[in-house]
């Protein structure tokens, strides 16, 4: 991290730093647009950092009364958060494997969003390491009684046994850790370099890395959520994880810019066009999603063989079952209706209204996922959810803000920028 | 003439720009070769040979307030439709339209055929599952809007379109190929032929020609093919009269046997002549001297209810009568006896109901309270169920000989229950008569 | 090889024409206006009318002694003919992919193939869908199929998976159909006004039905393609996962897998886009459509081959993790079976065709190498029908029961309907060639840069077609 820092400021120093007015204390680029906004990114550094580091600190007080419940809902928290970063990584990832030039302004989002895999890391410790010391209120596989006692577990345990579970967290985590960073380090020095070999490189690696993003987001759900309940398995189930971190990223890009713009930021950079490319990609994983939900659903339904719709039983029985019909009308058949239309997806305060939806319902998604494994009788809202959320994201949005204060916020040095900027829909 | 006309039009209406320019002909247009003395005017066309040039005449005739005018293009035009003024089309509400009426109608289909009119389990899913509409949902749904977003087109853009004045223009079929067309059409409001030529000429066409009306195609169908089409209509509906007619009247004849499907089988059925065997028949008799698993059958008591010759008066040794075999016993009665004998024994079960109102000869089931079937030896009525009385076939072959001791069980206790006497009963029940 | 082409071939000469419209205009059309096509077709077609006579006399054989004449036996009753089934499917859905997924997402490149690509999509549906017709024992009656209203008041259960199978194979045929003939409106139109004599006028006009290129007309007719676009693309992801149902909803080990959806999807379109380079490489040869179909074109369907070889490589891979993550010892057994079993063969087969093979597209000279191109394209469709083989057969012969176990060989019947198949295919694919315009040409020349020449958005290069949205 302090490498990257000392290059943002040497980045800076090549720059010539203009002040354009309304204290964004940013860069201007060439065209005339604000590119840079240190001033508001600093505030916004400190003070979703501190509101995140008061929520993480109101978890640990509130943890401290019901470990269980902090970890239940830490977990449904990081998933969330961590569905944002994975998102990131597969997107800017995506974007140079099909060489696209629509994002290209969009992308230095992207890639700072991404760049956040360090500090998810950390934030995974909560999970890991109440694991490593043997508590199994999250992960029943944990211990070694249960393994032994139920032979279908016993299977497992060759997979599921924490040195392993660690050994693989570390290797998802160092993956996305070296990815990502090498993805917006070389997107910086394209910023000085204005050249076309980063992007060439960065096309070859493109290929390779998608497979380990596919790899590793695939085992990562599978660990992190999946074997919530050791005994259930499900060959869609990183797919149905994938399809919520599109979500995530897209309606977080969007609300970043909508953010960026409010503060005089790429205003003529990102036009109407790109916030319409964006909703179209909500529009289409939101049915993307709502296919391989049903895809799961219905075959394990229809099969109706127990040691799969146990899974299901528990969600939909008790309070669960609102929640089911729930994903159903709020995670797709209202994005859905409301995403449809051309001008909500042109619209400033359409997008928005479809971004925080999005994430609200991806956030009840992975409550759906995580929660009815133990707490069966239905939702119980505790302050726990809230206070996790909280600290997470003002932590994660922190981190993103602070990476953003010194760079440019567009790849000023992508050859194909003129491209992007120009872009247009039909 | 009209060079006449076209210059004072000229120097009336100065260009949008302001300036005035000469007069700009090809040479192409100074000839107009059909003679349309006899036909009207269609409209005025102008060949372009880039888009680039169409947009900007586009432009121009839009400003000049037409309406009924057109561009001809090999491909679509990016930006012509902002050019030309043309308006957003209506055909995605259409769409949309057609997408919710599939929707609707492929839920209505599924819960109305499997839940309603033809309800039928299968692999215990519920009548009405909904997972399992939901592909047909979606396809139908896909469908409708599909299709009409194809038909909706043509029709909105009143294709098919056989004949058109321009076609009888041999400049205009490089519209598809690879020119560009501008025509004003005469009927506008706001046509005039002189100035309309004046403004088109300032546009710079490669060449500008008047088009007439087309009077050497028919604009109507040919009669021939339209009474060929009601004949054929016609011809094609007879097959759907006869299956209407077949599905109302009776025929007394065997159906058309296309595909015999598996009607005719090359097999022996029971009771038919088999020439392989001597005595001709196709069913076989046991080997001689041999028994069937579970067919011998030994005790005259148990399986033919008799002790000596005389039909027995109690029940086998092998049959305890207590609370479980009149369970069993009101059981199978219920399922062997009900329809003929109804529910109380009485002769009157659903059979009897509906035969008794179709009157074709029905003898009607004994009432089972009789005071001779009350006498009758346990035996006897063994031997009635075993083998059959009257119109009552045998039921010795589908209840086992144990079951039908079961039932006589309960036959008597029915019979008891209508003519027991109030001295049978404990002084519990007497007070609970009361 | 090449000499026999460019010496019998009539196209190889320029294109005519004063502007590059024009050329366009003439590369293509002059093919379905030539009054001969060259040799190579009529040996194709001559080659392809045997095959087709093979698949008429195998289903009429089929047909007259019942379906014994294959070798569908207890236990692999569903066999070759639901193999072909899949697989022609499968095949399928380039077509509308290309037609209606890279057309949303802007890639301007698949003009040059989209017209034959959905050509290919209708006449391998035409050929998926006789499988399942005459597989299910009396063609003769598919009306039962239907929701038609019949004398026994029956209707069709339609919690079924092969009923869903009628209507999505169905609706995918209708809408491709629909979109494969309004993207050839204008260009008929084009060949009409090109005709020189009376009844090809006639019969183009016809099927052109009056099409003049009027901008009002275009408007509704982009916006109608749009719209069709969006309707085929969840379409196309449809049609396959309902197809997958047939298998995944069932409970048969090695069936039944929630990733089959998708898994499907994947494999089509990689079978679909093989089936594609595996035409598009001898028809741009055929016909000199070598400036239209260009390297850049092949290269690009080669990368979607390996991308799409990747993901049915991790479904491959899921499926074996989760067999035995899920402690099912009958999903255990069923994945060491296809390992090792007596179908290890086609199981070797199809990883070396689908996944081991397609790896050499990493490199940049075999993607660009047309020979290449061609081989590896015919290998991953070896590699697909194979991977329908595997699914069917190996769960089928064995499932839960050992007594019920059995080894299906497929008679010479089936083998003489598959080969069969392909006559079909190649016929009417070949009469496609050879009467209609096998590549859009309007779209061609809309993303032609003299398309944009002389308005206001010149000023810098257009990255999208003006076609998309």
């Amino acid at each position: 991290m302090a490498e990257s820092n000392s290059k943002n400021k040497k980045n800076k120093g090549s720059e010539k730093p203009q002040n354009p007015g309304k204290g964004s204390g940013g860069g201007t680029s060439a065209w005339g647009d604000v590119i840079r906004n240190s001033v508001d990114t600093q505030r916004l550094f400190v003070s979703a950092g501190s509101v995140g580091l008061l929520g993480l600190a109101a978890s640990a007080v509130l943890g401290m009364g019901d470990f269980k419940r902090f970890q239940y809902s830490y977990l449904v928290a990081f998933m969330w958060v961590l569905s944002i970063g994975l998102g990131g990584v597969w997107w800017v990832t995506l974007q140079h494997l099909v060489n696209a030039k629509w994002s290209i302004v969009v992308r230095r989002i992207g890639e700072l969003i991404a760049a956040n895999a360090g500090l998810l890391a950390i934030l995974s410790l909560p999970i890991v390491i109440p694991a490593l010391l043997g508590n199994s209120d999250l992960y029943l596989w944990v211990d070694h009684n249960r393994m032994a006692e139920d032979h279908a577990l016993h299977h497992k345990s060759a997979y599921l046994n924490v040195p392993f579970f660690a050994i693989r967290v570390a290797v998802y985590f160092a993956f996305w850790v070296l990815l990502s960073q090498h993805l917006l380090k070389s997107s910086l020095k394209q910023d000085e370099a204005s050249s076309d070999t980063q992007s060439r490189r960065l096309r070859r690696l493109a290929g390779p890395a998608m497979m380990g993003v596919a790899v590793t987001l695939t085992f990562a759900a599978i660990d992190f959520l999946m074997s919530l309940n050791p005994l259930w398995f499900s060959t869609i189930f990183g797919i149905y994880y994938l399809a919520g971190c599109v979500l995530a990223i897209h309606a977080s890009l969007a609300l970043t810019l909508l953010w960026l713009q409010k503060r005089g930021t790429l205003v003529k950079t990102v036009s109407q066009e790109h916030f319409h490319d964006i909703g179209k990609m909500m529009f289409a994983f939101t049915i993307f999603w709502a296919y391989i939900a049903f895809s799961q659903f219905m075959l394990i339904w229809y099969a109706n063989i127990p040691e799969e719709t146990h899974w299901y039983l528990l969600r939909v029985e008790n309070g669960w079952l609102s929640v089911t019909w729930f994903q159903l009308i709020g995670h797709f058949v209202m994005p859905f209706a409301f995403l449809l239309s051309r001008h909500v997806k042109r619209h400033r305060t359409g997008i928005a209204l479809g971004a925080l939806w999005v994430l609200f319902v991806h956030y009840v998604d992975m409550y759906w996922l995580v929660m009815p494994t133990t707490f069966v009788q239905g939702p119980e809202l505790h302050l726990l959810d809230l206070s996790c959320w909280i600290g997470l994201t003002g932590v994660f949005i922190a981190a993103v803000a602070y990476r953003a204060r010194k760079v440019n916020l567009v790849p000023v040095g992508d050859p194909r920028l003129e491209t992007s900027l120009a872009f247009e829909n039909v | 003439m009209r060079m006449q006309a076209m210059a004072t039009t000229h120097t009336n209406t100065p260009t949008r720009q302001g300036q005035l320019e000469e007069p700009h002909m090809s040479e192409k247009h100074a000839s107009t070769p059909e003679s349309q003395a006899e036909a009207p005017l269609f409209g005025l066309l102008a060949e372009y040979n880039t888009p680039g040039e169409l947009i900007e005449a586009s432009k121009k005739v839009r400003d000049a307030g037409f309406t009924r005018w057109d561009t001809f293009t090999p491909f679509p035009v990016h930006g012509i439709d902002r050019a030309m003024g043309i308006r957003m089309t209506r055909l995605p509400w259409l769409v949309l339209g057609a997408a919710l009426t599939g929707l609707s109608l492929a839920v209505w289909l599924q819960w109305w055929t499997n839940a309603v009119d033809y309800p039928w389990i299968v692999s215990g899913k519920p009548f009405w599952s909904l997972p399992a509409n939901v592909p047909i949902m979606f396809e139908l749904t896909v469908l409708f809007a599909g299709i009409t977003a194809m038909v909706g087109m043509l029709v909105m853009n009143g294709l098919p379109e056989p004949a058109h004045p321009l076609d009888l223009k041999t400049r205009f079929a490089r519209s598809t190929d690879d020119k560009f067309f501008l025509v004003v059409e005469a009927r506008d409001p706001k046509f005039d032929e002189a100035s309309t030529k004046h403004l088109l000429e300032k546009t710079h066409p490669v060449a500008l020609e008047e088009v007439p009306e087309d009077r050497t195609t028919s604009a109507k169908f040919p009669t021939g093919l339209i009474y060929g089409v009601i004949v054929v209509t016609a011809i094609a509906l007879v097959p759907f009269a006869l299956f209407a007619k077949a599905r109302t009247a009776k025929s007394r004849s065997t159906r058309i046997h296309a595909i015999a499907d598996m009607d005719s089988q090359p097999k022996f059925k029971t009771q038919r002549e088999n020439l392989v065997f001597d005595d001709g028949r196709s069913m076989r008799e046991p080997v001689k001297g041999t028994v069937a698993h579970g067919q011998l059958w030994d005790d005259d008591h148990l399986y033919r209810g008799k002790v000596g010759d005389a039909w027995a008066r109690t029940f086998p040794s092998q049959m305890t009568p207590n609370a479980d075999m009149m369970a069993r016993g009101e059981q199978r009665f219920g399922i062997y006896c009900t329809p003929c004998h109804g529910q109380t024994g009485d002769g009157k079960g659903m059979v009897h109901v509906r035969a008794s109102t179709l009157g074709q000869g029905w003898v009607p089931p004994t009432n089972v309270h009789q005071e001779y079937l009350r006498q009758q030896p346990v035996g006897q009525l063994f031997d009635t169920i075993t083998n059959g009385i009257r119109s009552m076939p045998a039921y010795g072959p589908q209840i086992s000989a144990e079951d039908r001791w079961a039932i006589i069980l309960y036959l008597r206790a029915l019979q008891k229950s209508r003519a027991a006497s109030l001295g049978e009963l404990t002084a519990e029940q007497r007070q609970n008569l009361k | 090889m090449a000499t026999l082409w460019s010496e019998t071939n009539p196209y190889l000469g320029e294109p005519k024409g004063d502007t590059d419209f024009a050329r366009i205009t003439d590369n293509v059309a002059r093919v379905a206006e030539a009054p001969k096509p060259p040799i190579g077709w009529y040996i194709a077609f001559g080659i392809a009318l045997a095959m087709l006579t093979g698949f008429g006399a195998s289903l009429g054989w089929v047909m007259w002694v019942g379906i014994g004449a294959w070798g569908n036996m207890h236990p692999v009753a569903w066999a070759f003919p639901i193999v072909n089934f899949v697989f022609w499917v499968g095949i399928g859905h380039a077509g509308t992919l290309i037609s209606a997924i890279l057309f949303l997402l802007r890639q301007t490149w698949r003009t040059a193939i989209n017209r034959f690509a959905e050509a290919m999509t209708i006449f391998a549906v035409i050929c998926a869908g006789i499988f399942p017709g005459v597989h299910i024992g009396r063609p003769w009656m598919p009306y039962y199929m239907f929701p038609v209203p019949n004398q026994m008041s029956m209707w069709p259960q339609f919690r079924s998976p092969l009923e869903w199978d009628i209507f999505a194979v169905g609706t995918y045929f209708t809408i491709s159909l629909l979109f494969w003939f309004m993207g050839m409106i204008p260009d008929l139109a084009t060949i009409r006004d090109r005709a020189t004599t009376t009844p090809r006028r006639f019969i183009y006009g016809i099927l052109a039905m009056g099409w003049r290129g009027s901008s009002r007309q275009w408007h509704r007719y982009e916006r109608a393609y749009l719209l069709l676009a969006a309707l085929a693309t969840p379409l196309v992801l449809s049609v396959h996962s309902v197809v997958s149902f047939d298998f995944a909803t069932s409970q048969a080990p090695g069936w039944h897998t929630t990733i089959f959806p998708p898994y499907f999807v994947a494999g089509a379109i990689f079978g679909g886009f093989a089936m594609v380079v595996t035409l598009a490489v001898p028809a741009r040869q055929f016909f000199g459509l070598k400036r239209l179909i260009e390297i850049r074109h092949l290269e690009l369907m080669n990368k979607v081959i390996l991308a799409t070889g990747m993901m049915v490589g991790y479904a491959y891979g899921m499926e074996f993790f989760i067999a035995w993550y899920s402690g099912n010892p009958y999903e255990n057994f069923v994945f060491a079976n296809r390992l090792f079993g007596p179908y290890a063969w086609a199981y070797w087969t199809m990883i070396a065709c689908n996944v081991v093979i397609p790896q050499l597209h990493w490199f940049e000279k075999v993607r660009t190498n047309v020979w290449a191109t061609l081989a590896i394209g015919v290998v991953v469709n070896v590699g697909m029908w194979f991977e329908r083989f595997v699914i069917i057969c190996t769960s089928m012969s064995r499932d839960f029961m050992p007594a019920n176990w059995g080894y299906y060989i497929p008679s010479k019947i089936d083998f003489l309907t598959l080969g069969g198949s392909f006559g079909l295919f190649f016929t009417l694919f070949l009469l496609f060639c050879r009467f209609l315009p096998m590549v859009a040409i309007a779209e061609v020349k809309s993303v032609h840069r003299d398309a944009h020449a002389g308005h206001g958005h010149d000023a810098h290069e257009h990255s999208h077609s003006p076609r998309t949205a």
